[in-house]
């Protein structure tokens, strides 16, 4: 059954509304973020980067930089092992050693008594530099005579990936009508308000904590031991809140959690690091930037026969995640519909600029303006209505896609029509432009790890009746200590009030793989169900003890046969003395069916998918180009949602990501050097810039989530991107296929008139 | 860097700090008194994260200079609840879930105080005016409108 929420303002809250009690620490200012957090004699450091794309470091003169008042140690990479790190591929260093590969690059660093004393440090630090050559275009820096970024990837291949099922040429040579064009996508930052920051602290009791907000804490503090060579069990990270990640933050800033904690062991004092905004903008890991040539070919009926995609996605100087977004920006988009037969080439160019990261949807919003933008431009050569052809070859569920993916519960077809309906698509006004949009994202991706799939989780009995939970899985707003409380409190038949869940300590918290891949609901969530469905067995063996008799739980309540009555702070009381000390704890773990997928990545890759269609309302002026974004209905097949205000904001917050990503965001560059490093430059939407937004809930239960639920938080930022551009191209008549979709870019597309 | 004495009224109390008059406000409340709420999303004025009322003015206090101050008043998101219970603004925040990771929201908080001083009956275009200065990545705004406007509903009560 469909919940329409037009507007949020509701009368009554539902069951499925709440919200963690750290709200109320948010808007009162109580709330501790990273840079809000202080320890005794703490200094502050402050990192040299490099002002040149490519260099040679011949000489790094520290002068009496250590000796200026204020000043407790300095750090360059010559005084560290030569010991690569990295995310896919080992090809980072903390500190640069020999080469500089992109303006920003970090080649020193102070720690002082205050950020002003380190920055006037940083500034005196002398470094001679031999110039380089430099490569900025991903397409250049893939030929032979290119300038060569690292030594270990020949003609600066970070990767490559030919995929083929079936066959295209032959399909191709069948196809009554062939559409193709190319699409480009800039580096778009993920734009967390809260400026990434760390306290690293050492020492021989504790070890090294990092107190950082991240998402990925486990996976942090491995890559941290490993590359600094320190005991596992003596690194920990500790999480103060966190303003936001969307993506941009899975790993945080691995080189300034490095560094920190390489001056804190240096000077034996907590150092404070925290980036500029500017900084963020050159060392924040944005997402790749692609370009990408896609050619379909369709039967005259609409029927879709073949894709061919050749991409070439842009790395920047270290790698991070961008294999793995590569990949799914080149062939997620591929199982939204039937496509039988596929041929797809994708490079990964090393260029002398800002390293790259990934953003919410991994690729997969790219690469939706690509292909629903090429969808609508078949729908017009064949004749058919764009929804038309959507419906006729959308997925559904008991599917099996072209690449693998096992379709268990899917409402595309309900979304798609649902969208429609909610713009007006039967009754399009005059003047207006029309475009319609559809997505799949893994609700619960597997591949990050073959042998780590899933999920545990800590449900414990407090003495005085309440729950704490412990989950690795992180909340950075998104509202997943809120989802599991919810969970929790339906298994256990208790108030949410009474359930607290902690996640921000490795100490404490069972390991997780993290905040990406839509894995916190769908895997997260269901090991918090585990781990209070097996809590709440463990309290009702306990009572029947107690009472010596059979006993059933009810509102919090244990009740025996004979109607003895026991509340659950004496349950917990009884075990706690009966074994001196020991509390219940629910021990959870969700271990999904393993995905098995072949050497060319056929296979299922996620527990389930999520589904989504976005329709938008738009008008263009045709003497200036102007745009104007009147609505944007977004349609969602998440399973059944769990926490509904939570939801609702997913979808406002993430449809207006995506609609940044259509009309104004994207890093420009000159010669590497970043053109738009401020919030001034690089704008994202203000509050005159939504549009009215309608989510739309198609609540399918899904088999395989907690309670029926799937995976939310990605995939609302990806059909926005082929819904605008196809509401744009509808209005103006003509077609941008370069992001953001401007003013500029749709007047020069209308009047033939190029600016230099 | 020559320090001065300021004297100011901050949340409702004289102050007086000795402080160099070049540094921001926004640095002179994190750091030298501990207020902590006002955050710090860019220090150029341009997120609106560091949003406080200077004599009932939605001012970014990162552009402050410590020394233009003195004399006037300064409120923070600190001094909003009383006792301990948040106001009728902070409460509706939560209310319409207005409130994801939470760094915009002291700014947007008090933006929206300033915007009902002036203006108890703001309709929905003066609020989302009221907060264009003020990002949020989080939120969309939508649910943030909601929220200020409830406010004003619970102020004309």
């Amino acid at each position: 059954m469909p919940i329409i929420t037009e507007n949020i303002t509701r009368e009554k809250k539902t069951e499925t509304d709440f919200q963690s009690p750290e709200v109320w620490t948010k808007v009162t200012g109580k709330a501790v973020y990273g840079n809000d957090f202080k320890l005794p004699g703490m200094l502050y450091g402050k990192i040299l980067r490099s002002p040149h794309p490519h260099a040679r470091i011949k000489k790094i003169n520290l002068g009496s930089v250590e000796a200026m008042p204020g000043v407790y140690a300095s750090l360059t990479g010559a005084e560290l092992p030569e010991r690569p790190y990295g995310i896919v591929f080992d090809d980072e260093l903390p500190l640069a050693a020999e080469l500089v590969r992109y303006i920003g690059d970090e080649v020193a660093a102070v720690a002082a008594v205050d950020n002003e004393t380190a920055s006037k440090a940083v500034e005196a630090i002398n470094v001679d530099y031999e110039m380089l050559p430099a490569v900025f275009s991903p397409r250049e820096a893939l030929k032979p005579d290119a300038p060569q970024l690292h030594e270990k990837f020949k003609d600066n291949l970070a990767w490559e990936r030919n995929l083929l099922r079936g066959d295209s040429d032959k399909a191709f040579r069948e196809a009554d009508v062939i559409v193709e064009n190319t699409f480009t996508i800039p580096s778009v930052h993920s734009t967390y308000l809260e400026p990434t920051v760390c306290v690293a602290a050492d020492d021989p009791y504790n070890g090294l904590i990092i107190h950082t907000a991240v998402q990925s804490p486990d996976a942090v503090r491995v890559i941290i031991a490993k590359a600094l060579e320190l005991p596992l069990s003596k690194v920990r990270i500790v999480g103060p809140v966190m303003g936001g990640g969307f993506g941009g933050r899975v790993y945080g800033n691995l080189k300034l959690y490095m560094i920190a904690s390489l001056l804190a062991i240096k000077t034996g004092r907590p150092v404070k690091m925290q980036l500029t905004r500017e900084e963020e903008f050159l060392v924040g890991r944005p997402m790749i930037a692609a370009e990408m040539h896609l050619k379909m070919g369709f039967k005259n009926d609409g029927t879709i026969l073949a894709r061919e995609a050749d991409i070439v996605t842009d790395n920047g100087a270290y790698s991070a995640q961008a294999p793995w977004v590569s990949k799914t920006l080149s062939e997620r988009n591929d199982s939204v519909y039937h496509i039988p037969n596929i041929k797809t080439r994708v490079r990964l160019a090393y260029t002398n600029k800002v390293p790259t990261g990934q953003y919410r949807a991994y690729g997969n919003q790219a690469a939706n303006f690509a292909t629903e933008s090429l969808l609508d431009m078949g729908a017009v050569k064949l004749g058919i209505d764009p929804l038309k052809l959507r419906l006729k070859n959308c997925v559904k569920t008991g599917d099996t896609t072209v690449h693998g993916l096992k379709i268990k519960s899917c409402a595309l077809a309900e979304c798609l029509k649902a969208a429609a309906e909610e713009i007006g698509w039967y009754d399009r006004k005059k003047g207006y432009g029309y475009g319609i949009s559809a997505a799949i994202h893994a609700s619960g991706s597997l591949v990050f790890d073959k042998n780590f799939r899933g999920a545990a989780a800590l449900a414990r009995l407090e003495l005085d009746g309440r729950i704490s939970i412990f989950s690795g899985e992180q909340d950075y707003g998104q509202g997943a200590h809120a989802t599991f409380t919810l969970i929790a409190s339906r298994v256990l038949g208790i108030s949410p009030e009474m359930i607290t869940v902690y996640s921000r300590d490795t100490l404490s918290s069972p390991h997780s793989i993290g905040a990406l891949g839509n894995r916190q609901t769908t895997i997260g969530g269901k090991a918090v169900q585990m781990a209070a469905k097996r809590l709440r067995e463990l309290i009702v063996l306990t009572a029947a003890d107690m009472l010596e008799d059979p006993v059933v739980m009810e509102k919090g309540t244990l009740r025996s046969a004979s109607d003895r009555i026991v509340e659950l702070p004496l349950v917990a009381y009884h075990y706690h003395s009966l074994t001196c000390g020991l509390s219940l704890i629910g021990e959870g773990r969700y271990v999904p069916e393993p995905s098995e997928y072949d050497e060319t990545g056929y296979g299922n890759i996620a527990v389930t998918y999520s589904f989504a269609a976005h329709g938008a309302v738009v008008e263009v002026d045709k003497t200036t180009g102007a745009i104007t974004v009147h609505k944007i209905v977004a349609a969602h097949d998440s399973g059944k949602i769990i926490n509904q205000i939570s939801a609702i904001g997913q979808v406002f917050g993430g449809t207006t990501q995506g609609l940044g990503m259509s009309c104004y965001e994207g890093y420009l560059f000159n010669k590497g050097e970043v053109a738009n490093a401020s919030l001034a430059d690089y704008r994202i939407p203000t509050s005159l810039d939504v549009p009215d937004i309608t989510p739309i809930f198609i609540e399918n239960e899904d088999p395989e989530g907690p309670y029926g639920a799937k995976g939310l938080g990605e995939i609302v930022q990806i059909p926005v991107l082929g819904a605008v551009a196809n509401a744009v191209a509808d209005a103006a008549g003509v077609r941008v296929t370069d992001l953001p979709i401007t003013a500029e870019k749709v007047y020069q597309a209308l009047s033939g008139w190029e600016c230099e | 860097m020559k320090k001065e004495i300021i004297k100011f009224i901050l949340n409702g109390e004289q102050v007086e700090v000795y402080v160099d008059p070049a540094k921001s406000l926004l640095h002179l409340l994190r750091n030298d008194f501990g207020l902590t709420g006002s955050k710090e999303g860019c220090g150029q004025g341009e997120c609106g994260a560091c949003t406080v009322l200077l004599d009932d003015l939605a001012v970014n206090s990162c552009l402050i200079p410590a020394g233009k101050v003195s004399g006037c008043s300064v409120v923070t998101i600190e001094a909003l609840s009383r006792d301990g219970k948040p106001d009728f603004v902070q409460e509706s925040f939560v209310e319409k879930g207005a409130v994801q990771c939470g760094f915009c929201s002291p700014g947007m908080i008090m933006s929206a105080h300033a915007l009902l001083k002036q203006n108890p009956r703001p309709d929905a275009m003066e609020v989302r005016t009221a907060i264009s200065g003020n990002l949020c990545r989080c939120t969309g705004y939508k649910q943030i409108e909601e929220a200020i406007l409830l406010s004003a509903e619970k102020l004309n009560k």
